[in-house]
């Protein structure tokens, strides 16, 4: 069913977008490219306005494409269709990029890929733009640090395991806590034990992006353990069902919470001192770089050249940020000005 | 003295709450017919659903050829050449004629079917059954005769040597009778044992080399090939003789049910015209497959007549659907009762209500519903344990009484009856006639379809003959014969 | 009567052994039993409860509705517009959402009935329909209901006091009033009769005068209403919606709790009690999975494994109670 309603979808996409582009032979001229996030989210849509100032500033075309289901095999999909219609050049947000090497090497053959958001080391992909998901767990397990001086039981929530950013900003959160050297390589299964002398990280509970089902797993881990000090969640629409969670469970100020992007009920909520603080990406810009760099990667046909617009390291750092209650006010009026939404 | 080809001798067979057979005995001689008669509920689908494999006895033995055998499956009952050929066909209507003789022992080359081959061989079993249909044909497009004449071919390709036939003919038109009888003699002067199964009297006397009788779930006698006329078969069956069925004419009143330039989707060069009066019975014959359900079913408004006018007592309702024709007082029981008449799942209860429901308000009116069931089981002498019981459990003629009872409970002025007595045994045949000859003498109009002449004769004051989607004729009186009927059903198609 | 027996049955033995391995022996606690869980439980079976019984009406008929996943993700996507975007006041709001939830349901039935359509085909194109038309709607743009409102998400997350500490949650309140309903539909009335007759044999009862084509339009509104409903709680209850996976399989979990409940898929069978005990079973089961297991890896494994061995059991004990020699 899945599988038939994201190809369904993808069908009429592709039919609107060709028909666009056939409408305006000018917009033709201009290099064509796309951005492909990994699911659909609010954090995209920021994303994609960066895309849409990076269009007017460097003059390409580009499209936006957001897997409904925010599958692997969904991803595979799109790419094929976005390189039957002749895109010069990807800017992806890989879904499963240990299992998607081959796929993303066929791509990087026919176009110019990068990857962002989430990388794919293994691929021949030129470049990834976005900030270490590792570090940035790290900066969230500072924000729990910060919160829960003196230690404590920790459960972190997320989408699922699958997704290499995901996995990153878990390990930075246990290997903070735990106080371990800087291994963006290590990973500790989903029930493995991770104990420190102060912290603990009792359990991590994923929902497939089912918010109703998040909620509900926040809700039975406060049930299970009374003495639970602290609730982490990854993922950017998870934070404010955890304090939905905290606060019918009556444990507001008993149970810390530290979340991840910047969903305005997260913001919400530090301002309203529920919510310790948040890990925000510049998901705006991961869209409008992308498109700078794609530009001008696509406008050089000679490969050694191309590689000397490289960035060191084939990696384009774009920085989390801690955002806690002395900085939200600005952060969240940036936002909205930059998405030219009103609050 | 050589063993007999099968013999059952004390088989038991007890249902929850039923003791379905009790210490039945039965042979079967090589090259004898041997018909098994009995009312319905008397046990003869269970003793041959024994035979076939279908049920295992609880009690008794069965010896094939002087030898102890278990059957544990249809399957195994037919390895060893014993066929059913069903009572409701049980073909797949969505093979060809050759996929379903070949269903279950398919000719292959590994994992292929081998169409050629079958079709060959399925050809020359058409041929000796006189069945005039290609091997590829659907089974769906045909008659229900020539399905009959398939399920037999299918036994006998198997190797059948005892054949089960459980009222073979109900379906079948008088030519197709008369074939399926030569067929029999022919396949009896081969050595095969058949074991005929008939409420048609008739029949049993012209075919049976000894009759069987059954009763209550016991042996009720037995009658050799000299000793058999219809009072003697009566009394096996009932053990009690039945009044002769033939009835007084009514005097008719107004017509209530009135036709005029009716076209049905099925017939649509035949417009049909009549009319039908208070106390008058008129039945419609007519060869299978010559409109006459199509018809009934146009005037309940079951299916939408292309055009034409339907007007019960002064009310049209064409093209209304079945509620309104209810409504205004026609009411039809159709030919396929598990399908059509009944819900076979509900309890007696629910479905004697489920039409007039209705008309008393939006929440169930209990204290109403357990008075019709009451009245209704009491009155229709339905043999049911109680109102609850679910109506599929029921024997063929108590649930075409409760078909019966549901409609009377709606008080209509016209009742379409479509084969009345169709599976139904001679007991409860006798009493729905007298049934509706009072329903008539109380003042309704009946318009009845049966492919039975002899019940024709018996119940109308007077009979129109339908071919090919017409009325061909009116017959009534003196004229009223089996030989007039046939000669108006059949002129066209014979000469 | 037996399903039922047999679904208490398993509800107790989950709940037995759920609260007997959570007993923390150090805090002398029992999480299972706490009034938080109680209350958590109890919300989740009124909300996929409605979904559930909205299934039901359908399945009654004979067929099946796989667009209830669509309906709650229009409903949940459409509310928060309505309130936050329009500024409507909470009924009209809602009564709108309702109207049109129940405006696709007729659309289903009319073509269920008018042209003759499988209810597979038709609700599985209205799954593919409805949740496409909600992306480009939105945008793909989280449908967020903010802080406007609060009194509403009472409906979804409020509870009504029995105690200091326990309350019964609204939802779970509304449920029983829709089984209350609903049961008193199916069993008292003429429609309820006329409705499991048509699920049973369609062709008898229609021959029996029952009017069969309103009927089946009359119950796939029924459905989607009741789906339209559950969607505007979901909303309510996890204040925002994504239209690319709000709601998504959120059918085949009603469709379960219903068919476990002893709805039978044929049509014309089942009991409101047991849909929504059915219903139960589909949240205690990963609640207990949650309580008790290292991680929710094996959540639908288990799910499944212990719906499957329900019904083993189920039909085994039906064939050994018939078997069972009587005198």
């Amino acid at each position: 069913m899945h599988t038939l309603s994201s190809l369904a979808f993808t069908c009429l996409a592709i039919a609107v977008g060709t028909a666009a582009v056939a409408q305006d032979p000018v917009v033709a001229k201009k290099p064509r490219l796309a951005f492909v996030t990994n699911c659909v989210a609010e954090f995209w849509t920021v994303g994609s306005f960066g895309v849409e100032a990076g269009k007017q500033e460097f003059g390409v075309e580009a499209v936006v494409r957001m897997p409904a289901n925010g599958t692997a095999d969904e991803q595979k999909r799109i790419l094929e269709d976005l390189l039957a219609k002749g895109v010069q050049g990807i800017a992806l947000s890989p879904k499963d990029p240990e299992n998607m090497t081959a796929l993303l090497d066929k791509v990087a053959s026919r176009a110019v890929l990068i990857t962002h958001d989430s990388d794919a080391p293994k691929s021949k992909r030129l470049c990834y733009i976005g900030m270490d998901n590792y570090d940035a767990g790290r900066m969230c397990g500072q924000l729990v640090k910060q919160a829960l001086p003196g230690g404590g039981a920790v459960v972190i929530l997320v989408g699922n395991l699958d997704q290499d950013n995901a996995r990153r900003r878990r390990q930075g959160v246990i290997d903070e806590l735990l106080g371990r050297t800087h291994d963006a390589t290590r990973f500790d299964k989903q029930d493995a034990v991770c104990k420190g002398d102060l912290y603990e990280i009792r359990a991590t509970f994923t929902d497939q992006f089912d918010r109703q089902k998040g909620k509900a797993a926040a809700q039975d881990a406060l049930t299970r353990w009374s003495d639970v000090a602290c609730m982490v969640g990854l993922f950017e629409y998870e934070p404010p069902l955890m304090l939905e969670a905290v606060k019918s469970a009556n444990r507001l100020g008993k149970v810390a919470l530290v979340g991840f992007d910047e969903n305005e009920a997260t913001l919400q909520g530090i301002v309203d001192g529920h919510i310790h603080g948040t890990v925000v990406q510049n998901p705006y810009e991961y869209g409008r770089r992308s498109m700078e760099l794609l530009a001008k990667l696509v406008a050089e046909v000679d490969a050694k050249k191309r590689e000397a617009l490289l960035p060191k390291g084939g990696f384009l750092d774009i920085p989390a940020r801690q955002i806690k209650r002395d900085n939200v006010r600005a952060f969240w009026d940036d936002l909205l000005q930059k998405t030219g939404k009103k609050k | 003295m050589t063993a007999s080809l099968l013999a059952l001798r004390g088989i038991g067979k007890a249902f929850p709450g039923v003791r379905a057979l009790q210490d039945v005995d039965l042979t079967i001689e090589r090259g004898e017919v041997v018909a098994l008669i009995g009312e319905n509920g008397a046990g003869k689908s269970t003793l041959m659903k024994v035979l076939a494999g279908v049920y295992r006895p609880d009690a008794g033995e069965l010896w094939l050829d002087g030898a102890l055998v278990a059957l544990k499956s249809p399957a195994e009952a037919l390895r060893l050449g014993i066929a059913l050929i069903h009572q409701e066909l049980s073909l797949c209507d969505n093979l060809t004629v050759a996929g379903a003789l070949f269903l279950g022992a398919e000719l292959r080359r590994g994992p292929f079917l081998r169409r050629r081959a079958m079709d060959v061989q399925a050809r020359h079993w058409l041929l000796r059954l006189g069945l005039t249909v290609e091997p590829a044909a659907l089974v769906a497009t045909l008659s229900p005769g020539q399905k009959q004449l398939l399920e037999i071919a299918r036994a006998l390709r198997a190797k059948a040597r005892v054949l089960i036939m459980d009222e073979p003919t109900s379906s079948l038109t008088l030519p197709e009778t008369e074939r399926l009888f030569t067929l029999v003699r022919e396949l009896r002067d081969q050595g095969v044992g058949v074991v005929y199964i008939s409420h048609r009297l008739g029949e049993v006397r012209e075919l049976a080399d000894r009759v069987v009788g059954l009763r209550d779930g016991k042996n009720s006698g037995e009658l050799q090939r000299a000793e058999i006329t219809h009072e003697r078969l009566v009394g096996l069956m009932v053990g009690r003789t039945l009044s002769a069925t033939r009835r007084v004419a009514h005097v008719p009143g107004d017509a209530v049910l009135q036709v005029k330039g009716l076209r049905t989707a099925a017939f649509p060069q035949a417009v049909v015209e009549l009319a039908v009066r208070r106390c008058e019975v008129v039945g419609i014959a007519g060869l299978l497959g010559s409109g006459r359900t199509e018809l009934l079913r146009a005037l309940f408004g079951a299916d939408r007549a292309l055009a034409g006018d339907v007007t019960i007592a002064g009310k049209a309702t064409a093209g209304r659907g079945p509620g309104a024709a209810a409504a205004a007082g026609l009411v039809l029981l159709p030919e396929d009762r598990k399908q059509q008449g009944l819900v076979l799942g509900m309890s007696v209860r629910h479905n004697l209500s489920l039409p007039t429901l209705r008309g008393r308000g939006v929440l169930i009116d209990r204290a109403y519903e357990a008075a019709l069931a009451m009245r209704a089981i009491a009155e229709l002498e339905i043999a049911a344990r109680g109102p609850d019981q679910i109506v599929g459990t029921l024997s063929g003629g108590n649930q075409q009484k409760v078909v019966l009872g549901k409609w009377l409970a709606a008080n209509p002025r016209v009742l379409l009856l479509d084969e009345p007595t169709r599976g139904v045994d001679v007991g409860a045949r006798s009493e729905i006639y007298a049934r509706l000859h009072a329903l008539a003498a109380q003042g309704l109009a009946i318009l009845f379809v049966s492919s039975e002449l002899e019940e024709v004769l018996a119940l109308a004051d007077r009979a129109l003959v339908m071919r090919q989607g017409a009325i061909v004729g009116e017959l009534a009186g003196a004229a009223l014969t089996e030989a007039n009927v046939m000669m108006l059903a059949t002129s066209m198609e014979s000469r | 009567m037996k399903k039922i027996v047999g679904l208490v049955a398993l509800l107790l033995v989950i709940a037995v052994i759920t609260a007997t391995f959570s007993y923390d022996p150090i805090t002398d606690s029992n999480p299972f039993l706490s009034a938080y869980n109680l209350e958590n439980l109890l919300q989740r079976v009124g909300l996929f409860g409605v979904l559930s019984v909205a299934a039901a009406f359908v399945i009654v008929t004979g067929g099946i509705d796989l667009s209830i996943g669509a309906v709650v993700c229009v409903a949940g996507c459409l509310l928060p517009w309505f309130l936050r975007d329009l500024g409507w006041s909470a009924p009209l709001a809602i009564l709108t959402t309702l109207a049109i939830a129940a405006a696709i349901g007729a659309w289903h039935g009319l073509l269920v009935v008018g042209l003759g359509l499988q209810p597979f085909v038709v609700t599985l194109c209205g799954l593919l329909l409805y949740r496409g038309i909600m992306r480009g709607f939105t945008g793909d743009q989280t449908m967020g209901l903010g802080d406007t409102a609060e009194e509403l998400r009472w409906l979804a997350t409020g509870k009504v006091a029995l105690t200091e500490q326990f309350g019964l949650p609204v939802p779970m309140l509304l449920l029983v009033g829709i089984a209350v309903l609903t049961s008193f539909l199916w069993t008292r009335t003429v429609w309820g009769r006329h409705l499991f007759a048509l699920g049973r044999n369609e062709e008898a009862a229609r021959f029996a005068g029952v009017p069969t084509a309103r009927l089946t339009v009359a119950a796939y509104i029924a459905c989607s209403l009741l789906a339209g409903l559950g969607g505007c709680l979901f909303v309510l209850d996890v204040n925002s919606a994504q239209a690319s996976n709000f709601g998504n399989f959120y059918e085949l979990y009603a469709i379960a709790g219903a068919v476990l409940g002893g709805m039978a898929l044929r049509g014309g069978e089942g009991m409101v009690l047991g849909i929504v005990l059915g219903a139960a079973l589909m949240q205690l089961l990963p609640n207990t999975i949650r309580l008790l297991g290292d991680s929710d890896k094996l959540e639908f494994a288990v799910v499944g494994g212990v719906i499957l061995a329900g019904a083993a059991a189920d039909a085994v004990l039906a064939r050994w109670w018939q078997r069972r020699p009587r005198r």
